[in-house]
């Protein structure tokens, strides 16, 4: 017998045009699961690329004691944190930059004397880690009059753990995830399978092979898995026009998020190709089993 | 073209619905498989079209051994065989016409051959103005036609029906039986079990009798048989 693939793909669009509602059934099983994945992948994705972004933008301080000698702070400062840009910022440097940033509220430094705020040393340290901007804080602790030590980012540690925990919490999830879907999928083309036994029995009385029943069902498992997870993903970059301008709105470095960071190509491959080997998994345990049964 | 020798088949926790058959069918023959219900003739079919195997006995089918013809093998065994069942087994969803098509697609004809040969069979069986119809729209002796078209389509060497007439009146019996008979005369051999006693009368032709999935007579007349 000629198995030919047109005629087979043939079959499996005039069924699943027969039977609408059960491809939708599948279609939408792995819409679900493709979705979810994709939500959190690209929640996790945006999130390492804020923390990336926020990181970046890394100024370690170093706030002297009263009477240190900002020359030589400055000196051991950049010998500690060597190839940064490291820059003294005298008490009445540090006051006009206040000034400067409060703009039209200047006003209420009025009366403040040129030592009110603390001498300091700064160093710009972009595109350093949070792990290593923390450990440069801790080396200028070391600078010679050194009061305090700040690098701004700190409050990031809290978000770093966090998507540290859920990456690893991520690679047991999208194991669960997938394993359900493939059951659920399965099960649902099983429905479909059972729908359609007595067209499968009528078949092998009229001399077809296995191979000749199973190919139109694995063809509709695989387009019910490509069709969910192509909707999933122009879902998923529908949620991202929908949130990444609310969110710029909330934290300026989010304006820096492009589809790409939520939903890069490899995701989109992935969940695409993730999809699709579902539906066909789920259509290949499915009709074996109907097959054994007649 | 058959042969079976002394074949028995027991399914688990039942008694045997068949016990020592011996029996051979030659090419082009037209046989009766009478016996009342549970006397083993579906069985015996079941048998002859590799659904089944033989729990002890050998079947021997177009010279060979089906008992080890493989799994694999069997769907090529089956397209030399049509089959009619009482029930019609027909694809509700699909036309008369797909129906009929069907086991010409198994066999990766062409399209166009595919056409061609359908509507010669809807023709010969007085159907070609309802080949766009949908089974469940045709009368039971209509839809027995279509199932009679399906199982010639492939012109196969061996015909089984299996109560072909069991739902249908006196009137559209006589077209089907006379759909198997034209069958025959061009060559097929066919099998058809039946406990219908006026047509083994009518037809005269070899009339094989199970009881009790024993074979109880094996004669060329419809009076040795039911005597």
């Amino acid at each position: 017998m000629a198995l030919r693939p047109l005629r087979a793909a043939r079959r499996a669009l005039e069924s699943m045009a027969r039977g609408p509602y059960v491809a939708l059934v599948g279609a939408a099983t792995v819409f679900v699961a493709v979705f979810a994945t994709g939500l959190f992948a690209g929640a996790l994705g945006g999130a390492e690329r804020l923390l990336a972004a926020w990181a970046g933008e890394v100024r370690v301080s170093v706030y002297l004691a009263p009477g240190a000698d900002l020359e030589r702070a400055r000196a051991a400062a950049a010998a500690l944190a060597p190839g940064r840009r490291v820059e003294a910022v005298p008490s009445e440097v540090a006051l006009s930059r206040l000034a400067d940033s409060l703009g039209e509220q200047a006003h209420v430094l009025e009366g403040v004397g040129p030592g009110a705020l603390p001498d300091a040393v700064e160093i710009e340290a972009p595109g350093l880690s949070l792990e290593g901007a923390r450990e440069l804080a801790a080396r200028l602790r070391s600078v010679p009059g050194a009061d305090d030590v700040d690098y701004g980012t700190a409050w990031l540690e809290g978000v770093e753990r966090f998507v540290s925990r859920a990456r690893t919490a991520a690679v047991f999830l999208f194991g669960a995830l997938a394993l359900a879907t493939a059951i659920l999928v399965s099960n649902t083309l099983r429905l479909a399978v059972f729908a359609r036994r007595e067209e499968i029995e009528i078949m092998k009385l009229v001399g077809a092979t296995d191979a000749f029943v199973a190919t139109p069902f694995l063809l509709e498992g695989l387009l019910q898995g490509l069709l969910g997870a192509g909707a999933a993903v122009l879902a998923l970059a529908g949620v991202h026009g929908l949130l990444v301008p609310r969110l710029a709105a909330a934290v300026s470095a989010a304006r820096a998020l492009t589809l790409a960071d939520t939903l890069p190509p490899a995701l989109v491959v992935a969940l695409v190709g993730g999809g699709a080997g579902i539906g066909l998994l789920g259509s290949a345990l499915s009709v074996a089993r109907a097959l054994r049964r007649t | 073209m058959i042969q079976l020798f002394h074949v028995t088949k027991e399914y688990p926790g039942d008694g045997p619905a068949l016990q020592d058959v011996s029996l051979e069918i030659d090419k082009g023959e037209f046989v009766f498989l009478t016996g009342a219900s549970g006397a083993g003739k579906s069985t015996l079919l079941k048998l002859i079209f590799c659904d089944e195997p033989a729990t002890a006995g050998q079947l021997l089918l177009f010279g060979k051994n089906v008992a080890k013809i493989s799994a694999s093998a069997i769907p090529f065994v089956r397209r030399n065989i049509g089959v009619v069942f009482q029930d019609f087994k027909l694809l509700a969803n699909r036309t008369v016409a797909e129906n009929v098509a069907l086991p010409l697609e198994v066999r990766g004809l062409a399209q166009k051959e595919i056409r061609r040969k359908v509507r010669g069979l809807l023709r010969s069986v007085g159907l070609e103005h309802r080949a766009d119809k949908f089974p469940p729209s045709l009368s039971g002796g209509e839809q027995q036609r279509v199932a009679v078209a399906r199982a010639l389509a492939p012109d196969p060497a061996l015909l089984l029906a299996d109560e072909p007439t069991g739902n249908l009146d006196p009137e559209r019996t006589l077209e089907v039986m006379d759909l198997l008979y034209g069958a025959n005369a061009r060559g097929t051999t066919v099998v058809v079990a039946t406990h219908d006693r006026s047509l083994l009368e009518r037809y005269k032709k070899r009339v094989v009798v199970l009881q009790a999935g024993r074979l109880l007579s094996d004669g060329d007349s419809v009076r040795r048989a039911v005597s």
